[in-house]
């Protein structure tokens, strides 16, 4: 009795796998879609992480829409350059030069530097410190509760005295931060080279509307427009880098606009090239100047 | 009449009063995994409706013709083999095999199918369908039905196809109310001060398990509800 139950049992599951493998392979045939081969040859190039960090859902999305020819194959940051050429080998496609993404923050103003700030209780995020009015005077600058340092799985953005900074040593170019950023002052650039020139403020406002809110923010004087064309201006009084043209070798023009900025907005960030570092290596001033507690009198300025 | 009440019974018992995540906590991978935004957990939902509705039909029609005890396609075949047997075979040790193996050809192939005929509704909830083909929450309503087919000692209280997928629907539209709650109150999450050491899945969990104890709430609904219906017991 046993026996024949097991033999039952075993005929039953064989019937079942040959009636269900013939059920399948024949569905497969005759279900067959039609798919672009090169869309699973992008699809098995791409990391396969989707994050949509690309700004599509999927990684298989990305695909279609790269094998479709809307997007530029060189989207997917998790990939990064080695990820665009084999894109570029399977579409058979010429791949431009393709930048290592980073963000910048597009305010430079710490605690001390902004003003009409309120003693704010809400939620300690800036998204719902976002919400609510009077927070702080300026309202394009950064908060400072934390979101983008949330949000990096990386550990490479931090509050200095309340103003998000990017760790570039760290920083893979994941996009999170540029994401979560409720005021949208973070963006990602194409790092041309390890420091890139940027634009530290955001504001949109004028002159004495911006010195009422903010001790460094910039006040929409142009300067940097008539020294160098690689500042547009949309409509705002805020410049704009035209990162497409910018050309980190060439900074005689831009030296001008460097200087003429009266609030010191326009900064270099990224990492120390090594030029830099030897150039300053005998100096005891830094990038940013930090105030020097070593004398009772405080005359350093903060200068970005 | 009265087929219909125990319709509803057995409906607003799957969907509400026994949920299968907040009562029986079967299917919390997808819950926890996929209840981030609203819009995504209702899609989740939806597959996992449309998968236990499949999986049900075919789970029953096994069962029903073959695995329970004195089935009439394996009485049968015995029958061929050993023409003075007495007794009836009984195969429900295959049950689980029998029904994982369905479940998981039975979604491969409504994959084919609608990837083909419907291409926006494979769009909208393809990417779900290979994620629940062996989810606990599709194989519990099979055992479920199982219990009520092969295990009713009663030849009349063993289930039809209609109760069946009474069940089978109704508890996806269970898991669905859940996993669409649970979403909203996540998304609502973001915006709150939760402590440092409860961010993430701490948080996810507690908030599971007091969604879990009002739905513990329920219980007694059905009691109620056949009074209602005039059928006092």
């Amino acid at each position: 009795m046993t026996w024949l139950i097991v033999i039952l049992a075993t005929g039953t599951m064989l019937v079942l796998a040959v009636f269900m493998t013939y059920v399948l392979g024949w569905a497969n045939r005759t279900f067959h879609v039609e798919v672009d081969p090169r869309i699973d040859a992008v699809n098995e190039a791409l990391p396969g992480a989707n994050c949509s960090g690309c700004g599509y859902v999927g990684c298989n999305e990305y695909a279609e829409a790269v094998v479709a020819g809307e997007v530029p194959i060189d989207k997917c940051t998790v990939g990064g350059v080695s990820c665009a050429a084999a894109l570029a080998k399977i579409l058979g496609v010429e791949l431009d030069r393709s930048w290592p993404y980073r963000p910048v923050v597009h305010c430079g103003a710490t605690y001390e530097d902004r003003l009409g700030r309120n003693d704010y209780r809400g939620e300690h995020t800036c998204t719902a410190a976002n919400v609510v009015a009077g927070v702080q005077g300026c309202t394009y600058s950064c908060l400072g509760f934390e979101d983008c340092v949330g949000a990096c799985e990386f550990d490479a953005i931090h509050m200095v005295e309340g103003l998000a900074v990017v760790d570039y040593q760290k920083c893979v170019g994941c996009g999170a931060c540029e994401r979560i950023c409720p005021r949208h002052i973070i963006t990602m650039v194409p790092f041309k080279k390890e420091r890139m020139l940027a634009v530290t403020c955001c504001n949109k406002d004028f002159g004495k509307d911006v010195k009422a809110v903010c001790k460094v923010g910039c006040i929409g004087c142009k300067a940097c427009g008539r020294a160098s064309k690689l500042f547009g201006f949309e409509d705002d009084n805020v410049p704009v880098l035209d990162y497409e043209k910018y050309d980190p070798e060439q900074m005689d023009e831009l030296q001008v606009a460097l200087e003429k900025c009266p609030q010191k907005r326009l900064l270099v960030v990224g990492k120390p090239s090594e030029r830099d570092l030897a150039a300053t290596a005998g100096e005891e001033v830094g990038e940013i100047l930090q105030p020097d507690f070593k004398t009772t009198v405080d005359d350093t300025k903060w200068h970005g | 009449m009265e087929y219909l009440g125990e319709l509803i019974l057995i409906a607003v018992g799957a969907a509400i009063i026994n949920n299968f995540v907040l009562y029986s906590f079967v299917g919390i991978c997808p819950f926890i995994g996929v209840s981030r935004r609203v819009d995504t957990a209702f899609g989740m939902g939806c597959a996992v409706t449309f998968v236990i509705t499949i999986a049900a039909l075919l789970s029953w029609t096994f069962t029903y013709y073959i695995l329970r005890p004195g089935a009439p396609l394996t009485a049968w075949v015995w029958h061929l083999v050993n023409p003075d047997a007495k007794g009836a075979v009984d195969l429900t040790i295959l049950s689980y095999i029998v029904y994982i193996f369905v479940i998981a050809s039975s979604v491969q192939l409504v994959e084919m199918y609608v990837r083909k005929f419907f291409p926006p509704l494979y769009k909208s909830f393809g990417v779900f369908l290979p994620l629940i083909t062996t989810n606990c929450a599709i194989l519990f309503a099979c055992l479920e039905i199982m219990k009520h087919v092969a295990g009713a000692s009663d030849p009349s209280k063993v289930w039809d196809l209609g109760r069946s997928l009474t069940l089978a629907i109704f508890g996806g539209v269970g898991f669905t109310i859940a996993i669409v709650i649970m979403a909203g109150i996540r998304q609502d999450l973001d915006n709150c001060d939760v402590p440092k050491a409860l961010r993430g899945a701490g948080i996810t969990l507690i908030v599971a398990g007091i969604l879990s104890l009002a739905f513990m709430g329920f219980a007694g609904v059905n009691t109620q509800l056949v009074v209602l219906m005039g059928g006092a017991k």
